[in-house]
């Protein structure tokens, strides 16, 4: 969508926070979605100052929200101190549901609905639940239905132990279910296609690694991160500071080593040169120019436009690709314009091929029906602080982020424009153009 | 009827007939409310009493009843047990005696009833209420979180004595009813089901047609008897006289043998279950009688009023309530304010806490997870109430984000200029109104007020180490503080669960004024060549809950030394510190923190260890004249030390009343709550004894001889003037009146 085009009061990023981004099962696995979440929320609207009760809504996206937290969106607002008068949502678009929060508060603020939107991505990955399979689930079902003892005892002889196998709530959720295929396999399909090497993998990953560390000793994070102290944490463990996924040691030679995870022998992609599985969560308040005028905030960008893309779910990885062709259309510029860009790291395969298949008039021909490529991808100008293969990729809040890092990097570099894309789970792109603001 | 003759009767005493009214809804049920027109609140006092004898005569007469049910004006207010005033007024034990008899018959006669009779209550129902209940066949009650039932008498220094000594126990047992009225604990409503001290819970909405039900016997409820266990137990001479030495040897540990009234209840109530309720009535009415008119009673329930009193505080001038503190801002996450703050969360308000440092904030956090991690563990909060309670305090690494705080404390430094600075630099970001409050103990609050704008938002609120526990808060108006923010203030330490103070913005404020010659006086002593296990253990026999050494071991040696210097400042000669504490301050010699004081503190054996005495105490010990002292000696040396600047606070009306004063060094220090606090004791002692023994501490020639040490036991002149007048700090002074209000004379009794 083109957020300025219509007349339309224009749409800022005025204000955004983020969790650390921590390994899965590691210090936040006593956490939970609506904690951490609403943990940020209330630290924005206090550093913000503004008041709950001048919300339009609270909108959250997340891919696996707990269980036990119906609309996550809505706990996470009241816990957050957001009167209930303010209606809340929680909203998916798969690994992209940190964005989707965003580009629905965009799509009401153009049609007049509001002009003040808490928006969030939260994923505590940790939490995601070991299931019973069906046979287990019918023998419960039977158990339950049984009247008599011997109805019960008869129930519980059809028990056998491989009943016990645990269906894994994480994999079953990142395997496409239409193609069948695991997104590691994915992005095996792109290094086929775009003749990718296991070294150039290898050494993505190994500078993602390598700038993450350089921005997070220069405190370039601490702009965004709220350090945070998880539930459940030991007495003499202190609040969380950084990401915890950035390997300051990582090399080619141990990065070598490793064995391709998803088409063993001759895969390309491996633990290594792909994202983690991680918990985080990041909050952003949505408004308009002249809301924000009003509540005495200085936005960090301005949304220049957003757009959504379909393509082959068995290659989402080449999902920026379309959605930025796209993006850059509404917005009326080119590659050449975008001072930064962030580029979700699923797989460095995926990057790689993405990096081809902008550059690549061929690809825009056949895919894209234009006849020009979408423009070179540059990537000393890609995740200057590193992406999710060091950072990690805590699904729901990832595209949060994105536009959370893309903003302070215009600032930080001095860039007029910032991209921020990502692949997306099932076959979609989405990709958002942000633009510095007047001082 | 129930005869009133001799009784002392309240002056709006309504007309006979007046207090309750009857209702007939349907034939053969009969609903008696409970609706004194003189009351805001219902109590069971003598007029109440004798409508309701009345009530009951009629329903006995009446030969088509099925049903009686007893209730309250609404559901959620039934009434508020005995009336205080009067037995605090009554002095003649045998009229005394006649009372409790009185009622006890009534509540015979409500027992012996042929129809069924269901008390519906809701709200608060201690006491005589809960009494009046337990004679009724079936208990209902609101399941909500106001209803709150048990029978606090013991905590008034007497014991149930309607019947509750002896229907409780028979009712649920002894196991159950014993702790009951030992701690004389409310027990909320889910928690009284369970004990099988009420029979139904229903929503208030539901109470009365409940109880009319259930007195109509169109539903029943299953009455959990004790079974087995009521003849194995209850009824068993063997086990209920175990049970009794082994809470009477509790007790004894807690109170010392200084309160009469719970070894008196353990008496009553082991034996219960094997006496009759004629037998029980007459050794009731025996027991209030006597400890009814006891001192230690009639002082309990002064402090009680006080801090019934001090509610009224949380009010403006026109009775109406402040601000609700919603959110607030604690600054210093160090031990103090880290407390405030997770106190502040637990009791509903949103906090932020500052602090440059992580660390600070990190253990803070972890703190308060405990803390409320251990409530939802002994479910004293559900999972989502403590979920709620930890989202309430959020860590803020510096002042930020403070802008929609409605009051901001602070607990840093105890630097003048950082306190200024720190509320200048908060002043900009928060609106007019936000409360400034300064948590310091030794600075003036209209020095911290001075240089900030709107200084009628700035107060003093004064919080005692550890806060957790500590049940009181010195709230410091200074020059140009706003009523406004006296109650708003107010009402947030009662939300706390604090009783609050006001106080003038004097050096030391109240208790640490008054603390101080005393903690001086000790270290003195020691010099002397006292035992400091001796005098702690002469002071824990006077009442107070630990002795001053035991006290400056917790304080910790360095802010006691810091806080005599600052009093000597503030008030020249008389609180002139005595040498002794420098000399013993060192850096791994600070008290209880650092695992020595005046005694040894095992590290890391847990609360359990016993702290021992230190062994090289004599080398600190100069003098030989403490040696010669009788324990009355040291003992008055120590109290009339506070007595005598107690009296001089009242002279510069620090607080507003003797009994306001009295409130403060029972909740602030501990001081004997069955003396009744500081003054009351000193008018126990009588205010010319105290003038003569202050006179002659201030001559003996250790005294006399050394610095400050005249000026420091020279009589007031208030207390001087008293002496002259034959009057204590409690009773009104003669002709112009001075701030000790008169009290309200008769009562409704």
């Amino acid at each position: 969508m083109n957020v300025t085009s219509n007349n339309g009061p224009s749409v800022v990023l005025a204000a955004g926070l983020r969790s650390p981004w921590v390994r899965a099962g590691g210090v936040f696995r006593g956490e939970n979605a609506a904690h951490l979440g609403a943990r940020l929320g209330r630290e924005l609207l206090a550093r913000t100052g503004v008041d709950p009760a001048t919300l339009d809504e609270v909108i959250v996206g997340s891919v696996g929200p707990p269980h036990d937290q119906a609309n996550v969106a809505r706990v996470i607002g009241l816990r957050a101190g957001v009167p209930w008068q303010v209606p809340a949502r929680t909203v998916a678009r798969n690994c992209a549901s940190g964005i989707e929060a965003v580009t629905t508060a965009i799509s009401e603020i153009g049609s007049g609905q509001g002009s003040l939107y808490l928006c969030m991505g939260v994923e505590v990955m940790s939490g995601y639940p070991l299931l019973f399979g069906d046979k287990m689930t019918n023998l419960f079902a039977g158990l339950m239905k049984a009247r008599s003892l011997p109805q019960t005892l008869g129930t519980m002889t059809k028990f056998r132990p491989s009943f016990l196998k645990p269906r894994v709530a994480l994999l079953e959720g990142l395997t496409d279910p239409t193609t069948g295929l695991i997104m590691g396999k994915t992005a095996e399909v792109l290094a086929r296609d775009f003749h990718i090497s296991r070294e150039e993998a290898d050494d993505f990953a190994c500078q993602s690694h390598l700038k993450a560390k350089v921005a997070r000793d220069k405190g370039r994070f601490k702009r965004e991160i709220l350090p945070h102290l998880p539930l459940r944490a030991r007495k003499d463990k202190g609040s969380v500071q950084h990401d915890d996924g950035i390997r300051d040691d990582q090399n080619m030679k141990s990065l070598g080593k490793l064995r391709p995870y998803f088409e063993k022998p001759d895969g390309i992609v491996t633990v290594g040169n792909s994202c983690g599985i991680t918990d985080g969560a990041c909050a952003l308040l949505i408004t308009t120019e002249e809301k924000a005028r009003e509540l005495g905030l200085k936005p960090l960008a301005k949304i220049r436009s957003a757009a959504w893309a379909g393509l082959d779910p068995a290659r989402m990885g080449l999902g920026p690709v379309f959605a930025t062709a796209k993006a850059l259309d509404q917005a009326g510029c080119t590659m050449k314009d975008i001072g930064t860009v962030e580029l979700n790291e699923a797989f460095a395969a995926q990057v790689l091929a993405c990096a081809r298949a902008f550059d690549s008039a061929e690809f825009a021909r056949k895919h894209l029906h234009r006849d020009q490529a979408v423009g070179e991808l540059d990537l000393t100008k890609t995740n200057v602080n590193g992406g999710a293969i060091a950072l990690g990729h805590p699904v729901g809040a990832t595209g949060a982020r994105l536009l959370l890092t893309t903003a302070h990097e215009m600032e930080v570099g001095n860039h007029e424009l910032g991209l921020a894309t990502l692949c997306i789970g099932g076959g979609q792109g989405g990709a958002v153009i942000l633009e510095r603001m007047a001082a | 009827m129930i005869d009133l003759s001799g009784f002392p009767l309240p002056e709006n005493c309504p007309e006979v007939g007046a207090c309750i009214r009857v209702e007939q809804p349907e034939p053969g049920l009969r609903v008696l409310i409970l609706d004194p027109p003189h009351r805001k609140l219902a109590v069971l006092d003598l007029p109440l009493l004798r409508d309701l004898g009345m009530a009951i005569e009629e329903a006995e007469q009446d030969r088509d009843l099925k049903g009686l049910v007893i209730t309250g004006r609404t559901p959620a207010e039934f009434a508020a047990g005995a009336d205080i005033d009067s037995i605090a007024s009554i002095t003649d034990p045998a009229l005394l005696e006649r009372a409790v008899q009185v009622a006890h018959e009534l509540f015979r006669r409500i027992e012996n009833l042929k129809a069924r009779t269901v008390a519906a209550v809701g709200g608060a129902v201690p006491g005589g209420a809960f009494e009046l209940s337990l004679s009724c066949d079936f208990i209902v009650a609101n399941d909500d979180k106001k209803t709150r039932i048990g029978l606090p008498e013991v905590l008034l220094g007497i014991v149930p004595g309607w019947g509750g000594c002896h229907r409780l126990p028979k009712r649920v047992g002894l196991p159950t009813a014993l702790p009951a009225i030992l701690t004389g604990r409310l027990f909320p409503a889910v928690k009284a089901k369970k004990a099988g001290m009420i029979d139904r819970l229903t929503k208030p909405e539901y109470l009365r047609r409940v109880a009319s039900d259930l007195a109509m016997g169109r539903i029943s409820v299953k009455k959990k008897g004790r079974g087995w266990k009521g003849w194995l137990i209850d009824r068993n001479p063997l086990a209920a006289s175990l049970i009794a030495s082994q809470a009477r040897k509790q007790t004894l540990a807690k109170t010392h043998g200084l309160y009469p009234a719970p070894l008196r209840a353990i008496d009553l109530v082991v034996q219960a279950p094997r006496t009759s309720m004629k037998q029980a009535a007459v050794k009731e009415a025996k027991a209030i009688a006597e400890l009814a008119t006891s001192s230690v009673c009639k002082n309990l329930i002064t402090i009680f009023k006080g801090s019934e009193e001090a509610k009224k505080l949380s009010k403006l001038a026109d009775g109406s309530s402040p601000v609700k503190t919603e959110r607030g801002a604690v600054i210093g996450a160090g031990v103090m304010g880290a407390a405030i703050a997770g106190v502040m969360a637990e009791k509903g308000v949103a906090v932020r806490l500052a602090d440059l440092s992580e660390e600070a904030l990190d253990r803070a956090v972890h703190e308060h997870r405990a803390s409320v991690n251990k409530k939802r563990k002994r479910r004293r909060m559900k999972p989502h109430e403590a979920d709620a309670a930890l989202d309430r305090l959020d860590p803020s690494p510096g002042l930020i984000g403070f802008g929609r705080s409605q009051i901001v404390v602070e607990a840093v430094a105890e630097v003048l200029d950082v306190k200024r600075k720190l509320f200048g630099e908060v002043a900009e970001q928060v609106s007019k109104d936000c409360i400034l409050a300064t948590n310091t103990s030794s600075l003036s609050v209209d020095a911290i007020a001075e240089t900030l704008p709107h200084p009628e938002r700035v107060c003093g609120m004064h919080f005692f180490n550890p806060v957790r526990r500590m049940p009181l808060v010195e709230i410091i108006k200074g020059e140009h503080t706003s009523d406004q923010v006296v109650a708003q203030v107010a009402a947030l330490a009662l939300r706390m669960g604090k009783t609050p103070v006001v106080v003038k913005d004097v050096a030391g404020f109240l208790v640490n004024r008054i603390l101080g010659p005393y903690l001086d006086e000790a270290i003195r002593l020691f010099q002397g060549g006292a035992d400091p296990v001796h005098v702690d253990k002469l002071m824990v026999n006077f009442g107070m809950p630990m002795g001053p050494f035991t006290l400056l071991d917790e304080i910790g040696l360095d802010i006691a030394a810091h806080a005599g210097q600052s009093l000597f400042e503030a008030y020249g000669e008389r609180m002139t510190p005595s040498d002794g504490i420098g000399t013993m301050v060192k850096p791994e010699r600070l008290g209880k923190k650092t695992g020595r004081g005046f005694y040894d503190h095992p590290k890391g054996k847990g609360k359990k260890a016993k702290p021992e005495i230190c062994s090289d105490l004599a080398q600190f010990q100069s003098g030989t004249f403490a040696k010669s002292l009788n324990d009355q000696q040291i003992i008055d040396r120590l109290v009339l030390a506070m007595v005598n600047e107690g009296a001089r606070c009242m002279e510069e009306n620090v607080v507003d009343s003797a009994s306001q004063l009295d409130l403060a060094t029972v909740f602030g220090t501990g001081f004997a709550p069955f003396r009744g606090g500081l003054l009351r004791y000193a008018d126990s002692v009588g205010s010319a004894a105290v003038v003569e023994k202050l006179e002659a501490i201030a001559s003996a020639s250790d005294v006399s001889q050394r610095p400050g040490g005249r000026a420091k036991f020279t009589p007031a002149a208030l207390l001087q003037q008293m002496a002259r007048q034959g009057r204590g700090f409690h009773d009104p002074a003669p002709a112009s009146s001075t701030s000790t209000a008169p009290q309200p004379v008769g009562g409704p009794a």
